[in-house]
C-alpha cells in the first residue's frame, strides 16, 4: 500500500517522466501486439488456403487405362494424400463449357485441346510433402505436367515473411529502447529522490523497503502502458478496415483479427503482462543505483 | 560499567595516503556521555560513519556490544542501524512529508501498529514543544525546530545508542542549548549518546568525557 503511495506521490512530483514511460511502453506494446497480429493473420490464412491446395497431374494424350490406373494406386500410397480424382478429357472439357467464354475459347480449337488430369488434394500441406510429390510424380512416364497453386502463395508467403521479420526485429529494438527508457526514467527519480533514500537507510529501512516503489513504479507504467497500447492497436485495426472498405471496398471483418471477438481478455491480459514485465525488467536494471552509487 | 563500543586499532586510508583515522582506540562503556572534539578534518564525522555502519574501517576492529560491525551485511546492517539514533547537523528530514510522518518513520520502516505510531508520536512531538505543527511540512520551521523533529525521530525507538554529528551546527545558541539539553535527558534515561562537536562552550558547560582528535589521531580520552 505505502509503495502504490509512493507510486502516486511520484507521479505528482515528476509526471512528465512517468508519461515518457509509458508513453515507450504503449509503443512497443501496440508494435508487439501488430506482430501477434500479422503472425496470427498470416497462420489463419495459411490454414484456409492450404485447405483449397491441389495438385493437378496433366497426362499426355492416348495414355493407357492401365497406366492411369497404376498412377492412381501409386500415388494413393502416399500418406500426405486425401483424394486423388481422375478427369477424363472430356469431363474437362464439359466442366470449362458451363463458363460462357471459355466455350468460345475452346470451340476455336480443333476437336478437345484439354489433357486427361487427375487431381490430388492433400492432408499434409507442408512444402516438403508437396515437392516429395511432384518429384515423383515428374518422373513418371505419360505425365504431361504437373501442376500446384502453391507457388503464388508461396510467393506471398515470402513477403508476408519480410513484413513479420522487419516486425519482429522493430519489436526487439522497442522492447530494448522500452526497458532501456523506464529504467533511465526510475534512475532519474532515484537520483531526485537520493536524500530521502539516504534519510531511509539510515533510519533503518531494509533494501526491499526502499526499493519496492521503484519496483512498483515500473509495474505500474508496464501495466498502464499494456492497457493503452491494447487500446491503440484496437483503434488502429478499426481505423484501417474501416478505411480499406472506404477505399477499396473489402469488408475486412471477414479477416479474423478484424472481428471484435478477436480482442479477447486474453489478447488483453497478454498485453498487460507484456507491459508489466518491460516495466519490471526496466525498474530492475535501475536499483543498483540504490545501493549507494548515488550516495 | 559495560564497554559497549570499542574501538581497536582502526585505521581508515583514502586513496593516496589519506589518514582519515590514524591507528584510533578507545571504549564508550554503556549510559556514557562522550564527546568528541577537534578541528574540522580531524576525523569526528568518519568516526561517527564507522560506528553507524556506513563506512568500514581499512583496519582495525569495530566492536559494538560485542559485534564486530564490519562484518555486517544486508539486511543485518539494517536491523544494527534500527538500534541507533542519529541526529545529523544538516537535520535530514524528509521534505515531502509533514512532521508527523518524518518523526513517525523509524516505527513505520518496521511495521509498527499505526495506533501505537499516533500516540507515541504525538507525545514526542508534545514532548519537543511542537504541538500544532504536527502536520506542517519541516520547511515551515525554524533550524531549531527542525534539529527537534530530528532527535525526536532520533529517540522514537528509544535506542540505546544516538550519534549525533555536529547537531548544533546551524542553530543560535538558545536552540543549540535546547538541541544538547534534549541529548542531556536522554542520557539521563540511560541512553548512551555520542556528540561529535568542535563547540567548546558546550562541552565546557556540560562537561562529559572528551575524546579530543587531530588531523585523524586520539590525543586526548
Amino acid at each position: 500500500m505505502r509503495a502504490i503511495k509512493e507510486v502516486f506521490i511520484n507521479f505528482k512530483r515528476s509526471g512528465f517522466l512517468s508519461l515518457i514511460s509509458m508513453g515507450t511502453i504503449i509503443v512497443t506494446i501496440t508494435v508487439l501486439a501488430g506482430y501477434y497480429l500479422i503472425s496470427e493473420t498470416v497462420k489463419h490464412f495459411m490454414n484456409e488456403l492450404q485447405n483449397k491446395v491441389e495438385i493437378v497431374v496433366f497426362l499426355v494424350d492416348n495414355i493407357s487405362k492401365d497406366k492411369i490406373d497404376n498412377m492412381i494406386t501409386e500415388i494413393k500410397e502416399f500418406p500426405e494424400i486425401s483424394e486423388v480424382v481422375f478427369i477424363s478429357k472430356l469431363d474437362a472439357y464439359q466442366e470449362f463449357a458451363q463458363d460462357k467464354e471459355m466455350k468460345q475459347i475452346l470451340d476455336s480449337f480443333e476437336g478437345n485441346p484439354l489433357p486427361d488430369s487427375i487431381k490430388i488434394k492433400l492432408k499434409d500441406h507442408t512444402k516438403k510433402s508437396i515437392e516429395k510429390l511432384t518429384k515423383f510424380l515428374n518422373t513418371k512416364e505419360g505425365v504431361l505436367e504437373v501442376q500446384y497453386g502453391g507457388k503464388d502463395i508461396e510467393n506471398f508467403l515470402n513477403i508476408i515473411n519480410v513484413i513479420k521479420l522487419i516486425t519482429a526485429v522493430a519489436g526487439i529494438i522497442f522492447v530494448i529502447a522500452s526497458i532501456l527508457v523506464v529504467s533511465s526514467i526510475i534512475n532519474l527519480t532515484i537520483y531526485a529522490r537520493r536524500h530521502d533514500i539516504y534519510v531511509f537507510r539510515m533510519v533503518g529501512a531494509t533494501d526491499l523497503y526502499i526499493r519496492l516503489p521503484f519496483i512498483m513504479e515500473g509495474l505500474i507504467h508496464g501495466i498502464i502502458g499494456g492497457v493503452i497500447g491494447w487500446v491503440v492497436i484496437y483503434i488502429i485495426i478499426k481505423i484501417l478496415s474501416l478505411q480499406i472498405q472506404k477505399e477499396m471496398g473489402i469488408n475486412l471483418l471477414n479477416f479474423y483479427i478484424f472481428r471484435p471477438e478477436f480482442f479477447t481478455v486474453k489478447f488483453l491480459i497478454g498485453c498487460i503482462i507484456s507491459g508489466a514485465i518491460l516495466g519490471f525488467i526496466g525498474s530492475l536494471l535501475s536499483q543498483g543505483r540504490i545501493r549507494g552509487d548515488y550516495y | 560499567m559495560v564497554n559497549m563500543i570499542k574501538f581497536k586499532h582502526v585505521y581508515k586510508i583514502y586513496e593516496k595516503d589519506i589518514r582519515a583515522l590514524d591507528d584510533i582506540s578507545f571504549e564508550i562503556c554503556d549510559g556514557e556521555l562522550v564527546f568528541i572534539t577537534g578541528p574540522s578534518g580531524a576525523g569526528k564525522s568518519t568516526i561517527l560513519n564507522l560506528l553507524y555502519r556506513e563506512d568500514v574501517p581499512t583496519m582495525g576492529t569495530i566492536l559494538v556490544n560485542d559485534t564486530d560491525i564490519s562484518h555486517l551485511r544486508g539486511g543485518k546492517i539494517s536491523k544494527y542501524r534500527r538500534s541507533i539514533g542519529f541526529v545529523f547537523q544538516d537535520f535530514k528530514l524528509l521534505f515531502d512529508r509533514c512532521v508527523f510522518d518524518n518523526i513517525a518513520l523509524p516505527l513505520e520502516i518496521v511495521g509498527t501498529n499505526r495506533q501505537y505510531i499516533k500516540r507515541v508520536v504525538l507525545e514526542y512531538i508534545k514532548k519537543i514543544g511542537l504541538s500544532g505543527k504536527e502536520k506542517l511540512n519541516p520547511w515551515h520551521l525554524s533550524g531549531g525546530e527542525k534539529q527537534k523533529v530530528a532527535i525526536a525521530r532520533a529517540l522514537i525507538t528509544s535506542p540505546s545508542l544516538i550519534l549525533a554529528d555536529e547537531p548544533t551546527g546551524n542553530l543560535d545558541d538558545f536552540s543549540a542549548w535546547e538541541i544538547i539539553t534534549m541529548l542531556l535527558d536522554a542520557n539521563k534515561t540511560g541512553t548512551t549518546v555520542v556528540i561529535a562537536t568542535h563547540n567548546k562552550e558546550i562541552i565546557s558547560r556540560v562537561g562529559g568525557r572528551v575524546i579530543k582528535l587531530d588531523r585523524g589521531r586520539l590525543i586526548q580520552q
